[in-house]
Order: C-alpha cells, then sequence, then structure tokens
C-alpha cells in the first residue's frame, strides 16, 4: 500500500497543479469609480525577440540536435539523453515559453506554400527542417532530447504498461489525421490547431486558459503510464519525423555488436518500439500465399480509400469551414440576423468596426468555403491514401533475426541500451 | 550508503515533498474558492456606504471610509494574487522534487524481470490491427459523412436565396370560405381585373426604355397616382393618409361574428398576424407570417375566395432565420399598402416586398434586420411613387423611402430618435405633404420628397406605439407614461395643449370635426376638444385597445382586444350605437368599403355587410 502513496500524491499535485495555473486567468481588477489621482501609464507593447537571439534559437536546436545523435548513435548514453532533454525543457519549454517550436512550425510551412501572402520567417522554417534532416540521418533524435513536449512527458514516465499493437496501429493512425486537419487548418488561414491545443503550453507558461491546463495534466498523468501519450497518440510531427526516421542510415541500435537475443530488452522500452525477430512460421508458402492476396487486395483498395476519402473530404467542408473566423461569422449572421445589432457581441462589433459590409463578408466566406472544399478533398485524399498503406504494411512480413527498435517510432531515448548486456561488456572493454 | 538506505531515504524525500505540496495544493484550492466566492468590490458594506453617499453626496468622511474599504479590498485581491503566484511556484517546486524523487525511488526499487517466454502472436496481432484499422477508418468516413449531410448550410442557402426565384404556394390548402348569404356572388375573377381599374385613369406604359426591367416584365399598364382613389380604397392603416377617417357611407352596425349574423363571410388565415386588410378595387389584402414563411394573401373582397397567396422569397439579405419576436408583434404586425399597380409589405425580417396585383413579386429588398425586441411594427405608407418606411430600431432612427416600381431608395435620412413601433402619418400642410413620425423623443414632419426634417417637437418618451392623429391644422401625438400633446407642425412649435390623465399604448388617436379621440390598452376611450384639450367625455369598457379608432359614415369605431366593436357617434357626446362582437379577439384596424367592413380577428377574416 506504501508504495502507491506517493503516486497518489503526485496524482494530487498534478490536479492541483491545474487549479494554480487555472487561477492566473482571473479578470482584471475593475479600476476604482472616484478619481484617485493616478495616472495610467500608456499600455505598451513588448518589442519581439531579437534576430540575434532567434538565430541563438535555432543553433541551440543545432547543438542539442548534434548531442543527442552522438549520445545515441556514438556514445549510447541513456544519461546524456536524459539530461540532454531536461536541458530542453528548460530552455525550448520554460524558458522560450514552448515557442519557437518544430512541432508548430508545421502550420507556418503549410500557410506560407498556400498563402503568397505569408513569409514564413528563416527560424520558423529551420526549426521544421532541421529536426527532419537529423531524423533522415540519425533518427528521431529529435524527440529523444530537443522536443520540450517529449521531455515533459518522458521525465514523467513512472510505471509505463504494454499495450497490444493492434490498439497501438489503431491509435497510430490519429496523428495523420491530426496532421492533415492542422495542415488543411493552416493552409487556409483558419486557424493554428497545433497551438491552440497544445496541451504543454499552459504548464510551460504557467498560464493558460481551463482546457489547456487540463488538458496538459491529463496527458502528464495519463504519460506515467502509457508513456509519451501526445508523442504517440497525437504528434503531427512525429508523423513526419516518423516517415524520415524510417529511410535513416545511422539509427540507434539496442546493442553495439551482435545481437545474442536474450530477450532482456524485450520490455525495455516504454514506447512498445521494439520489434521482435520474425519468426520463421510466418514466412511459411501458405501464410504467404494469404498474406500475398490480403497485400494484392489493399493494393487495389488504395485508389478506392482515397477516393472514398477526398469525396468525404470534400462533403465535409461545411462544417469544417467553420473553424474560419471569417465563416464563422458570416454564419452566425446569417443564422441569427439579430446578432447583427448587438452591440454586445464582439465578433460582429470587430467586425462592423473594420468597416466591411455583410455582402463583403459573405464572399470572403465563400471563397474559404471552396478552399475547405477542395483542400478537404485533398485531405480526404490523403487519410484514405495513409489508412490503404498502413493496412498493406500489415501483411509484409520483413525478415528481422535481430531485436531492434522500429525506425519509425523509436524516439532514440536510449532506455533499450541500458538493457544490453552485449553493449555493457564493450562499454567495459 | 547501501541500497536499501538509498530506498529509505528518496522514499522519505517522496513523502516529505509529497506532503509539501499536498499542503500548499489545498491552500491554493481553498484561496481559489474564496477568490472565486468573493468579489472583492461587491462587499455588502461598501454597497451599503455607496448607498448612503448618494442621499449625503456632501459627506466627507463617508467618502473617506468608502476609498479605506476599497484600497482594502483591492489589497486583499491584490494579496490573493500573489499567494496565487507563490504558491504555483512552490507547487511547481514540489511537484519537481517529488517526481525526480519518485522515479529514483522507482528505479532503485526496480529488479531485471525474467523476459517473458510467450510473445505476443504476430500473425494475430496483424490481423486485428487490419479489422480495426478498418473499423476505425469506416467509422472517420462515415462520420463524417453523416456530419457533413447533416450540417446546415447557412451560407449557400444564403446565396441561393439571392437567386432563387419565387416559390409557387399551393392555394388549394388554405382557403377555407364560410359563406353566410343564401344569394350566390356572381362576381368572379374576371370581374376583378376589370373593376380594378374602373375608377382610375390608366395609362399605358409604352416602353420609353426608363421604365425598370421589373416594371416592365410585372405590369403593361400602370394607374397613375390619383388622391381620390386613396380615398375610395383603404389602402394602407388607418386609411387615407393614415389619419383614421374613412369616405365610405352606409356602413353596418350590427354583426355576431359567432353565429354568422350580419356577417357576409369569413375566411381563415394561413398564416398569423396583427396587421390589418388594406383594400383596392375588389381585391382585399392581408399578410402574415411566423417562423416558416412570411405571406401575402389576395381575396375577392366580395366573396372571401383567395386569389392568391404568396411566400416572401428570394430576397438578397433576408435572413435564414427569423428574428426572435414576442408573441404580441409578431412578424407580421405592419400593415401593408397598395396603390392599385402593386401591393407593398414589411415584415420584422427587414424584408420589404412588392408584389403586382395578380401576386407576381416585382421587387424585394432586406434593410437590415431591425434590431427591435418586440418585433417591427410600423406600417408602410404609399404615397405617388414612394413608399415610405419607418425604421426606427435600436440600432439607429432612420426613416427611408423607396421606389414604389423598383423598390430602390429615394431617399434614406438618420433620425435623432430612439425605436419607435409608431407608424407614419401623411398630413397636408399648405399644400405640400409631410410625412408625421412619432418616436422617443421627437415628433417630426418631414418633406415627402426629400425626406429632409421640416420640424421637430421634443414631445415623446419610452416606448411609442401609438401614431400621430392629425385635425385642425394640429399633430396630436401620445405614449403611455409620457404625454398626450397637440402641436402645430411648425419647428419650435410650443404645445398647444397636454394632458396626461389618459394615454394610449398601441391604440392611434384619431381627430375628427374638431374633436380628438384616443384609446388606452386598459379599456377607456376619451374624447378631448381637438384645439382646448377640453375632455369631452371618457368612456370605460371592459376590455383593453390595442386597435385605432376609424371614422366612417360619421361614427366612430374601435375593435377591443376580446374582438367587440364599439361604434359610437362621432361627436362630443359618447352616444354609443352598438356593441358588436367578432367572436374572437382583435388586434387589426377595420378596413371600410361602401357597405362593409373587414375586420381581422385573430384567426378569421369577416367581410360584414350584406
Amino acid at each position: 500500500m506504501i508504495k502507491w502513496i506517493p503516486r497518489i500524491v503526485l496524482i494530487l499535485i498534478l490536479l492541483t497543479l491545474l487549479t494554480g495555473s487555472f487561477l492566473h486567468a482571473q479578470q482584471r481588477f475593475p479600476k476604482p469609480e472616484f478619481d484617485t489621482g493616478y495616472v495610467q501609464p500608456d499600455p505598451s507593447t513588448p518589442e519581439p525577440r531579437a534576430m540575434a537571439m532567434e538565430y541563438f534559437d535555432v543553433l541551440v536546436l543545432l547543438v542539442v540536435l548534434s548531442l543527442a545523435s552522438w549520445l545515441a548513435i556514438k556514445k549510447r548514453s541513456r544519461r546524456g539523453l536524459l539530461w540532454l532533454s531536461v536541458f530542453s525543457l528548460i530552455y525550448f519549454g520554460f524558458y522560450r515559453d514552448g515557442c519557437i517550436c518544430s512541432v508548430g512550425a508545421i502550420q507556418n510551412v503549410a500557410l506560407s506554400i498556400f498563402d503568397p501572402g505569408y513569409a514564413i520567417s528563416i527560424t520558423a522554417l529551420l526549426f521544421f527542417v532541421l529536426p527532419l534532416l537529423f531524423a533522415l540521418f540519425f533518427g528521431r533524435v529529435f524527440c529523444a532530447s530537443a522536443c520540450p513536449l517529449g521531455a515533459i512527458q518522458d521525465l514523467l514516465v513512472i510505471h509505463p504498461i504494454s499495450i497490444p499493437s493492434w490498439i497501438r496501429k489503431t491509435l497510430g493512425f490519429i496523428p495523420l489525421i491530426y496532421l492533415a486537419l492542422s495542415v488543411l487548418f493552416a493552409a487556409t488561414g483558419s486557424d493554428f490547431i497545433i497551438c491552440r491545443y497544445d496541451p504543454f503550453i499552459g504548464i510551460f507558461r504557467m498560464d493558460g486558459p481551463f482546457l489547456m491546463i487540463f488538458l496538459g495534466m491529463t496527458f502528464l498523468f495519463l504519460g506515467m503510464f502509457y508513456a509519451r501519450p501526445y508523442c504517440r497518440i497525437f504528434c503531427p510531427y512525429g508523423v513526419l519525423l516518423g516517415w524520415m526516421s524510417k529511410f535513416s542510415k545511422w539509427h540507434m541500435s539496442i546493442t553495439p555488436s551482435e545481437c545474442i537475443k536474450c530477450k532482456l530488452c524485450e520490455d525495455s522500452c516504454p514506447f512498445d518500439a521494439i520489434e521482435v525477430p520474425i519468426e520463421q512460421s510466418y514466412r511459411d508458402p501458405e501464410v504467404s500465399r494469404k498474406n500475398l492476396r490480403r497485400f494484392i487486395f489493399y493494393i487495389a483498395m488504395i485508389p478506392l480509400l482515397t477516393l472514398a476519402g477526398g469525396w468525404t473530404g470534400a462533403k465535409s467542408n461545411v462544417f469544417l469551414s467553420r473553424v474560419h473566423p471569417d465563416v464563422y461569422l458570416a454564419e452566425l449572421m446569417i443564422s441569427n440576423p439579430e446578432l447583427r445589432e448587438d452591440e454586445e457581441n464582439l465578433d460582429i462589433q470587430a467586425f462592423l468596426e473594420a468597416g466591411l459590409t455583410f455582402e463583403q463578408l459573405i464572399e470572403k466566406a465563400a471563397v474559404i468555403r471552396e478552399k475547405f472544399r477542395k483542400g478537404g478533398m485533398a485531405m480526404g485524399g490523403f487519410i484514405g491514401l495513409a489508412l490503404g498503406i498502413t493496412l498493406m504494411n500489415q501483411v509484409v512480413f520483413r525478415r528481422r533475426e535481430d531485436y531492434k527498435p522500429h525506425k519509425g517510432d523509436c524516439f532514440s531515448c536510449g532506455r533499450c541500451m541500458d538493457y544490453c548486456p552485449v553493449g555493457k561488456i564493450v562499454n567495459s572493454a | 550508503m547501501d541500497q536499501d538506505q538509498k530506498i529509505v531515504l528518496t522514499r522519505r524525500v517522496v513523502l516529505i515533498s509529497g506532503t509539501f505540496s499536498a499542503v500548499v495544493a489545498l491552500l491554493l484550492i481553498l484561496n481559489f474558492w474564496h477568490m472565486k466566492h468573493n468579489e472583492p468590490l461587491e462587499s455588502k458594506t461598501i454597497e451599503a456606504l455607496v448607498e448612503r453617499l448618494a442621499s449625503e453626496p456632501d459627506n466627507e468622511e463617508l467618502k473617506e471610509e468608502i476609498r479605506s474599504f476599497d484600497l482594502l479590498a483591492r489589497k486583499a485581491y491584490f494579496t490573493s494574487q500573489w499567494q496565487v503566484k507563490s504558491g504555483t511556484w512552490l507547487l511547481l517546486i514540489g511537484g519537481i522534487v517529488l517526481a525526480v524523487s519518485l522515479k529514483i525511488y522507482t528505479d532503485l526499487r526496480s529488479r531485471i524481470e525474467e523476459p517473458e517466454k510467450v510473445t505476443e502472436d504476430l500473425l494475430r496481432a496483424r490481423a486485428n490491427s487490419q479489422y480495426w484499422l478498418m473499423m476505425a477508418g469506416g467509422l472517420i468516413l462515415g462520420l463524417s459523412l453523416v456530419a457533413g449531410f447533416l450540417t446546415n448550410d447557412y451560407l449557400e442557402a444564403y446565396q441561393e436565396m439571392g437567386v432563387a426565384t419565387e416559390s409557387e404556394q399551393q392555394e388549394g390548402d388554405v382557403e377555407m370560405i364560410e359563406l353566410f348569404t343564401g344569394q350566390p356572388d356572381t362576381t368572379g375573377d374576371a370581374g376583378l381585373e376589370v373593376s380594378e381599374t374602373k375608377n382610375s385613369e390608366v395609362v399605358s406604359e409604352t416602353g420609353t426604355g426608363q421604365a425598370p426591367v421589373e416594371e416592365s416584365l410585372a405590369t403593361a399598364t400602370e394607374i397613375r397616382f390619383n388622391r381620390e382613389d386613396f380615398k375610395k380604397n383603404q389602402a394602407t392603416f388607418r386609411g387615407y393618409m393614415g389619419q383614421g377617417v374613412s369616405y365610405h357611407k352606409n356602413i353596418p352596425e350590427n354583426w355576431n361574428g359567432s353565429t354568422g349574423e350580419g356577417i357576409k363571410w369569413k375566411v381563415a388565415s394561413s398564416r398569423p398576424g396583427y396587421s390589418s386588410p388594406v383594400i383596392w378595387g375588389d381585391k382585399l389584402f392581408i399578410s402574415g407570417g411566423d417562423t416558416q414563411a412570411r405571406v401575402v394573401a389576395c381575396y375577392n373582397r366580395h366573396n372571401g375566395q383567395l386569389l392568391w397567396e404568396k411566400e416572401v422569397s428570394g430576397i438578397q439579405g433576408s435572413p435564414a432565420a427569423p428574428p426572435r419576436v414576442t408573441d404580441d408583434t409578431g412578424l407580421a404586425a405592419p400593415t401593408m399598402s397598395v396603390d392599385g399597380n402593386r401591393v407593398y409589405a414589411i415584415f420584422a425580417t427587414g424584408d420589404v416586398v412588392a408584389f403586382d396585383m395578380n401576386g407576381k413579386q416585382v421587387w424585394g429588398r432586406n434593410l437590415g434586420v431591425p434590431n427591435n425586441h418586440y418585433g417591427h411594427s410600423s406600417s408602410l405608407q404609399v404615397w405617388d411613387n414612394k413608399v415610405i418606411v419607418q425604421y426606427d430600431t435600436n440600432s439607429s432612427g432612420r426613416m427611408l423611402a423607396l421606389n414604389t416600381s423598383t423598390g430602390e431608395t429615394i431617399w434614406d435620412v438618420e433620425r435623432p430618435v430612439h425605436i419607435s413601433w409608431a407608424s407614419p402619418v401623411l398630413i397636408d400642410v399648405e399644400g405640400k405633404i409631410q410625412v408625421v413620425t412619432t418616436a422617443d423623443p421627437y415628433v417630426s414632419g418631414h418633406d415627402l420628397e426629400t425626406g429632409a426634417e421640416i420640424w421637430k417637437v421634443e414631445a415623446m418618451m419610452g416606448e411609442v406605439g401609438a401614431s400621430v392623429a392629425y385635425g385642425n391644422g394640429l399633430v396630436f401625438a401620445t405614449n403611455e407614461y409620457a404625454r398626450l400633446v397637440a402641436m402645430e407642425p411648425k419647428a419650435g412649435a410650443e404645445f398647444t395643449w397636454e394632458d396626461d390623465e389618459y394615454l394610449a399604448e398601441a391604440s392611434s388617436p384619431v381627430a375628427y370635426n374638431g374633436l380628438l379621440y384616443t384609446a388606452t390598452s386598459y379599456g377607456v376611450l376619451v374624447c378631448y376638444d381637438a384645439l382646448t384639450g377640453e375632455k369631452k367625455f371618457e368612456k370605460e369598457f371592459n376590455n383593453g385597445f390595442y386597435s385605432s379608432p376609424m371614422i366612417a359614415d360619421g361614427k366612430l369605431y374601435i375593435v377591443d382586444m376580446r374582438g367587440v366593436t364599439h361604434i359610437l357617434k362621432a361627436d362630443a357626446s359618447g352616444t354609443i350605437i352598438a356593441e358588436p362582437e367578432m367572436g374572437e379577439g382583435g388586434y387589426a384596424v377595420p378596413a371600410f368599403a361602401d357597405g362593409l367592413i373587414y375586420l381581422r380577428g385573430e384567426s378569421n377574416l369577416y367581410c360584414i355587410g350584406k
């Protein structure tokens, strides 16, 4: 019983942290009703971060990624990766308030591609590209030590449990959808949903709306048992990193030498990212024939799934486009015409003060709706295609004789390396 | 330090940091609840002192006391905020220590476990993955499709409204005529086409190229404006110029809507509405509306046959859903106007629409949904080529004149008044027509041709519902909780007389033969000398009045809320001639034709006479 006490206390702490942060969202105190002689200072807008400091952030990222690659592949130091992630958490998380962030940079890139009027900053572009480049050569070292979102969850992995692979595969489909949606919303100029629903920003800033803090605390609590839930179930950037990492030439390995199949590392990965050797029985002719038939079936299904997804995505344009403030406002004013005169509706008052006419708003909304129709079609097609490819991969059994990290899923955290007896021998030698 | 000692030490750190964090968390929660339930400036003590200050505005000692309490409240608030900030940091530090110590503790206690002998069956796992991936994919596709199809596309509906052609209304399902005469009515539709224009000069439009396309499509001929036609037809709210006087004779005095006595025909209204019937030639028009549709209906006024009923649609800018209105106003409270060429209607949606005499929608436009907490009720006035719209809302005071042929704005004036439910009235001052309106605070006269304000008098306050009356060169305006005033229609005019004893809420006064009649919502009909304000009589009835009095055939007709029409001699005697009942509630103004009265009840339209 006593061993559970600290965990219960920790849960309490996490929940009350939520309360503490929530309190900062109080409204400003009203001014006195009488004249005090106090002169209100003029409001001032904080200066943006100096360009030199932004480049310094990029430099820090580059250094962290390089160090992480060296620690994971050459030095093979779990401890080094851990302390590096603590540094990243402090620097990119608490010091830089979680912004700029490679995960959110997806949206800047998407918007810059689809909106010619939007110029992406070089730092945002580098924050997007650098981790992908490193993943292409060294695996997901960004996830191991540079991502503050991953670091805060990684540090709170207390008692990870393993879940069946079919659940992981199914849940692993969510980040694809999240990626597609975030690109769609960013490309149409609607919203940066990755930032809006970033669960840890509120914690990094010690402030934020109730929902944000609540989400963050929920993820941290869940992460004690299901390690790094945001990274595995939601992170859209993880999808891109996973794709790159699959082609990485110098990926971290469990053993520095030949695997002796001692199975000691089998349960070492809290993220279930270790692939076990494929038994010969999966490759016998009967199983292979059956899998081949399925493989052909899924190949044939891919175009159909892509088309079905595209059609569904196009049909979803109405409700998806409501995320865009102009469409939302236009529909609000159509469906609730009395609100057009509502002086307390800030959205409508802001629109009226902007000097646009209602008809102009309708025209803008119609243009955006059309973008959503096309974008929704692309998004749906992408999801259908991804579903088809994922299904197809389920019937492919590649020869594997050693215990190896799954290149796409492995965060390169290095935990498994500590379990390898061969590694201990090599290190001591 | 051996392993066991390390475990004991870390366990103690875990317990201490955990307890510390829990205590801080508890204090934060208490502070949170305290802050949430105690608004510093809503202190009862401060409120009581501020109330006292209202009666003792010069009490400096009291002011100082209030300031002291206010300062105290602010200090308490900012102290709480400081506590929250400090507590959050302490909690964060405690949480970090706890997390680190807990991690070390669990690591110290961990043992390398024996590898599992049975690993997951990969084939089965892959098969499960395929199954659940397909299920999840199907579910997402299905839900997206359902959501896509079920989502109401307001934008598309709105855009389609702009290009939609008028919807054809089924006529059969709204007609229910109850004839009370034994003699068949031989007046048919064919006759109507002739009788419509028999009193008017017909001018052929020869296609000068200046006539709008809508007009040339809508009608081949136009009736030229003629004042006499407006006297012969009760074409607007309260008849000729909106002044409440009818020029028709032989008006019936006795009927009973329940038994059918004196009723020529009765027909059920297809949609509810408080608007009054208007007449041109042999046609009678009413408007109605609910959340489903707003309609204009045209009847053969001789036999009650529904000639056409048209739904108002296809108007650019019209809201997809009607605004919220109260039940006692509804969506179709304003009375229409008709000029023999077209019939004009306005609804609480802000839609103004014109139909030709055969029910073809000629033009329609939306003036912007009126910001009106009861619902728009101001009726239209039509004169020559202008439809006058009084559009005073919570957002702004405004009046417009629209071209009768095209609906285009002829003039649109801003007015420094608050919302009003009254209707414009036309008066002829030295040969020049003025549009007279009443609202809080001004009663004002405007040039019909330009909309320019000619005069205004600050006279009203509150929610003005009654329109003005005009007689003996004086304008009479009234409103509940304000006053009844008489004034000359000129700039800087003083009140000729005023009274505040009996004030109308919705019923508009009428001036006739040197007398002014006004009716209250609590059932009192009062007669004044129009020139002096001397009260001639007051009659109290059982039911209140929302409908307005009309003068016809030397008699005053007014319908109370229960549908009883009180008919009095239109003189200072107050003699009641008759009090026939309709059999249902009545709020509309009666429409008159020679030998006939048309009454609109809550559910039915009645033709009274022989």
